[in-house]
């Protein structure tokens, strides 16, 4: 108790003489950047659900082409969640003597769990949620069955021997997004009408889905009871696999938050191994004495820990509250992005908080102040003895093991921290090398240069040791804060360039071949830019080099969703802008006429195609064969028409095609369609731009979300130097206060300084640029999978960044050596 | 109190082994006031620090009251350390984060004293500081560090005090006063005191003398062989 007063006293003294600042402040920025972010994935996890859940329009849906169990439904609702039933089937509507096949939704009230239903008084009107279905007897309409019949609203029309009088025009239906094209119109009715219909027969195609909504526990209680009991033809459904086409974007900025907080986490690691270091050098004197005094190895650790634990607790205390409030700043970023009343933030985050502050703390302070407890007691009479130094493997170890930690908490990979972590120890080592490199030839340089970096390279060349690792450090937070403010502009770029401000928000299709050009002319005329127009022949894939499709590929991909309905076929000479040819080769000129197929990747894989493969294709009646010459990636989030088969010209000419294409209308602008459809009624128009804006602004939001991440990086960067800058103060200071007493005058004093740091910040800097190089490289391809290219910026402003930042801070830091009496310092030494 | 037999240290430099201490052998008495004295690098304060147990030897042994410190490990005799022995050294070594106050009390925290506030303020009454008790040490002069320093040697009423110096940084005056506490004090706890000095006037006031040179022991005087 008395021990734990004492160290509570020292404590509040090393607190009021600022010598512990360094070290809380490090402190408080790792656990603030863990929290933070821990509250934002957490929050953002949570918030994607619930938006993948709107679209989906449940937490989890069951595909079933016949009635499932009543017993399932019993089960779902036992276990605590709602479940509802709903049933598709393709069905001919008749209005007069027109007909057309609709696609027939029968919904049951409840429906959809998630999200809502948007209608609107008139096609291509303004639309307004509806948490309200059509009554008996009514249906509600897509614009297209309502052109294509040439219906309007209150008309009736007739699915099977049951009519229904249409009352609203549908445009929005949660689950619709998964399968925006090859759909019929679609109709919604209630499900109890549908017996009435008599369409329901046996034998009849139909699809049913049973949506379940409930809290996350029961949903995954539910999910885990059902998945054994599902049979081949049954789809289950869950958030995850319902995303949104958004997903790789925010996947890739989950992942660049993870690597900038840890980042963050590591620098402030360094700066807490700094200042934990200098602190433990200022207290040998006093365990020295206190060893005199009888003090025990176990004593001194007793004053020790606790100091430190205290520290470290109230650091972590402070930093999980700052990293709580960071967090409201990011729920306003992602206001939209997230539910409008967000549930009360998990408890974790804070707990995680807490373990990296305390794991930090034992990683990098602990063996240095473990080191307090070895100061020979004799150091009292001969000041020069030291403690032995910690042994590498301790310092090192520790401080792998708590990197290690953290390093695995954001990537939940074994495989890929260890990884990370070889190649973080191999740069490191190889950067120390070239450190030294650097600065042997800047001695080299020496000769050439004025009296002040004469002064201030010749004192680095002096201290190398400590130069090296003040290089090192200087050059690795350099390295940090330049990969990740490189990677927060290249996503940023990546994103725009995938969804611009002009991006495509409707599609057109069934446009036939003879009005292409009048259509073309027509959205010319009404100024507005359409992407290429696309021929489109509807064809099934029937084999793979001469077997049977079915037979040719794995069980699993036997249900694939590419053999089971028709395909979309194209042919066209240029390479669409988001594609990429990932082996063989794109059409040439003479490819022209010859049988030969571009295939989309993720497809080629499913499949199990490969290059020089021999594709049968079926389309109407007619067989023909085409050889694999090239495997395409497609970037299916661009919003762009794409397809799995590409084809030269003049291979699937001849086959019946209509086209389609995509555009980009403003929202003012949409009574064109009107006029569109008037004009081409065969012309389907799909409207995206719901979807696209909710998309372009999730980027925005993630944009901004990732720009608020980066300042803690950059904090702990700061921290770093920091931390390296008052480790080498004491020396300096000493040195400093000598050359002025020999005469030295505070012009040369200054001026060598400033030239010694701008030499270590420029050096650092230079070393930073090459680790950035490397590093970004690494990143790119394997984690972030983002296009690398050279980064001459890096080769520039790094070094120059690191000249001015170090040279200011070193020259602030050092205004004592000229500022305090040269009298003073030395007699305080 | 204090017994050293054959005891020698030896370092090992650049320049090959250099013996610091040879062979030296002493008894000091409970009460006695002893004298170290030789010109710098005859290794006055390696023999402190052997006899205090700050150190160990290369050969030889120490007794310091009934411990043997050849038999004791670090811990052990620091534990020695905390019941027999105070300290007083050269360049005060306070601890600049503490007042002097707390600094007084601090070898009687270690110690576990219940009421360790109200026994460094008498000593410190004692030492004439009762006014600077929350002055830090950077804010005292040299020769009121060295008194608060003797305060906190004197604060655990050490069977031993062991002295380096304690006058060399101070000036003339200044460490003459000094020296005069520390040697009333000394008679009134009934201490034995180990006191290293190169100022002969000071040496002068113990009651033995041991003259070292080139770490060996050239003579070894009492008062009254003196007077």
């Amino acid at each position: 108790m008395i021990r734990w007063r004492l160290a509570m006293r020292l404590l509040r003294r090393n607190w009021q003489s600022g010598e512990q600042r360094i070290l809380v402040a490090a402190l408080v920025i790792a656990v603030a950047a863990s929290t933070a972010i821990g509250f934002f994935t957490d929050r953002l996890g949570r918030g994607m659900a619930n938006q993948s859940a709107d679209f989906l329009g449940a937490d989890l849906a069951l595909v079933s082409p016949r009635p499932v169990d009543a017993a399932w439904l019993d089960k779902a609702r036992t276990t605590g969640l709602q479940a509802i039933e709903t049933l598709e089937f393709a069905s001919v509507v008749v209005s007069g003597d027109e007909l057309l096949l609709a696609s027939v939704k029968a919904v049951q009230d409840g429906f959809p769990l998630r999200g809502s239903l948007r209608t609107a008084p008139a096609p291509f009107a303004t639309d307004t949620a509806t948490s309200t279905l059509p009554l008996h007897g009514e249906a509600w309409v897509v614009p297209r069955l309502l052109t294509g019949l040439g219906l309007q609203l209150g008309d009736t029309v007739e699915v099977g021997a049951q009519p229904l009088t249409i009352t609203r025009v549908l445009t929005f239906e949660p689950g619709q997004a998964r399968n925006p094209f090859g759909i019929s119109p679609r109709l919604l009715m209630r499900m109890a009408d549908v017996p009435a219909t008599g369409v329901v027969q046996p034998g009849s195609r139909l699809s049913w889905q049973y949506l379940f909504a409930g809290r996350e526990v029961d949903v995954e209680k539910f999910r885990a009871w059902l998945q054994p009991r599902l049979g081949p033809s049954h789809e289950l459904i869950g958030v995850k696999e319902g995303r949104l086409a958004v997903g790789s974007a925010l996947e890739r900025a989950e992942r660049y938050l993870g690597l900038a907080v840890l980042a963050a986490i590591v620098l402030a690691g360094v700066a807490v191994a700094m200042a934990a270091r200098r602190y433990s050098e200022r207290h040998f004197d006093m365990s020295a004495m206190l060893r005199c005094m009888g003090a025990s190895q176990r004593d001194l650790l007793g004053l020790y820990l606790p100091q430190l634990l205290v520290v470290g607790l109230l650091a972590s205390a402070v930093g999980c509250f700052l990293g709580w409030l960071a967090q409201y700043g990011l729920l306003y970023l992602l206001s939209g992005l997230l539910p409008a009343t967000p549930s009360s933030p998990h408890a974790w985050p804070v707990l995680a908080g807490f373990a990296t502050g305390m794991v930090t703390l034992a990683g990098f302070a602990l063996p240095p102040v473990m080191r307090l407890k070895d100061v020979p007691p004799l150091r009292v009479l001969r000041r020069e003895l030291l403690p032995l130094p910690n042994r590498a493997w301790l310092v090192y170890g520790a401080a792998l093991c708590a990197i290690v930690a953290v390093m695995w908490r954001y990537t939940d990979s074994w495989p890929l921290t260890l990884s990370v972590l070889a190649g973080g120890i191999a740069l490191t080592v190889l950067l120390g090398l070239l450190a030294l490199l650097l600065l042997f030839l800047s001695r080299r340089l020496n000769t050439r240069v004025g009296v002040a970096w004469r002064f201030g390279l010749n004192n680095l060349w002096r201290r190398r040791r400590g130069s090296v690792s003040q290089i090192l450090a200087f050059g690795l937070t350099l390295m940090a804060m330049a990969v990740v403010a490189l990677v927060r502009t290249d996503l940023m770029t990546t994103w725009q360039r995938q969804l611009p401000a002009e991006a495509p928000n409707h599609f057109a299709i069934n446009i036939l071949p003879e009005r292409q050009q009048e259509f073309r002319a027509f959205m010319e005329t009404a100024g507005i830019a359409t992407a290429q127009l696309y021929p489109m022949v509807r064809g099934r894939l029937i084999q793979i080099n001469g077997t049977a499709v079915r037979e040719a590929v794995t069980k699993e991909a036997r249900s694939d969703n590419a053999l089971n309905r028709e395909l979309n076929l194209t042919w066209t000479t240029r390479l669409q802008q988001d594609n990429r040819i990932l082996s063989g080769h794109w059409w040439q000129p003479e490819d022209t006429g010859k049988a030969k197929v571009s295939v989309e990747s993720k497809l080629a894989e499913r499949l199990g195609i490969e290059l020089d493969d021999e594709l049968g294709f079926a389309v109407g009646g007619q067989r023909f064969s085409a050889t694999v010459a090239s495997i395409r990636s497609v970037q299916w989030d661009s919003f762009r028409p794409n397809f799995y088969m590409v084809f030269p010209p003049q291979v699937i000419d001849s086959f019946p095609a209509t086209y389609m294409t995509s555009f980009h209308l403003q929202k003012d602008d949409k009574s064109l369609l009107r006029e569109l459809v008037a004009r081409y009624p065969a012309v389907t128009v799909l409207e995206m731009d719901r979807v696209i804006e909710q998309v372009s602004r999730i980027f925005r939001q993630v944009t901004l979300a990732v720009e608020y991440v980066l300042m803690f990086t950059l904090l702990a960067g700061f921290a770093v130097l920091f931390a390296v800058l008052q480790a080498s103060q004491d020396e300096r200071l000493y040195e400093g206060a000598l050359l002025r007493a020999l005469g030295g005058s505070r012009r040369q004093l200054r001026a060598g300084h400033l030239a010694e740091f701008a030499a270590l910040g420029g050096l650092a800097g230079l070393l930073a640029a090459m680790g950035t190089e490397c590093l970004v490289w690494m990143l790119y391809s394997e984690v972030l999978h983002l296009e690398y290219s050279f980064q001459w910026r890096v080769w520039v402003f790094t070094p120059l960044a690191g000249a001015l930042l170090v040279g200011a801070a070193g020259y602030r830091g050092t205004r004592a050596v000229v500022e305090r009496s040269p009298m003073l310092l030395l007699r305080n030494q | 109190m204090i017994a050293a037999r054959n005891l020698s240290k030896r370092v090992t430099t650049a320049a090959g082994p250099l013996d610091i201490l040879t062979d030296i052998g002493l008894d000091i008495q409970a009460r006695e006031a002893v004298a170290i004295v030789g010109v710098s690098g005859s290794g006055k304060s390696t023999l402190l620090g052997l006899l205090a147990g700050l150190d160990l030897p290369s050969d030889g042994e120490v007794f310091l009251s009934s411990h043997r410190l050849n038999d004791l490990d670090e811990d052990g005799r620091a534990r020695v350390r905390g019941e027999l022995v105070g300290f007083v050294f050269q360049s005060f070594q306070l601890l600049p984060g503490l007042t002097a106050l707390e600094n007084v009390m601090l070898p009687l925290e270690l110690r576990g004293d219940q009421k360790p506030c109200e026994q460094a303020t008498e000593l410190l009454g004692r030492v004439g500081l009762a006014e600077r008790l929350q002055h830090y040490p950077k804010q005292l002069s040299g020769g009121e560090q060295q008194r608060v320093a003797i305060a906190r040697a004197f604060a655990t009423e050490p069977a031993i005090l062991f002295a380096d110096e304690p006058t060399g940084n101070l000036d003339k005056v200044t460490g003459e006063r000094v020296i005069d506490l520390l040697f009333s004090l000394n008679r009134d706890k009934g201490t034995t005191l180990v006191l290293v000095t190169h100022d002969e006037q000071v040496a002068g006031r113990c009651d033995r003398l041991i003259r070292l040179e080139s770490g060996r022991v050239v003579a070894d005087v009492k008062e009254a062989s003196r007077a």
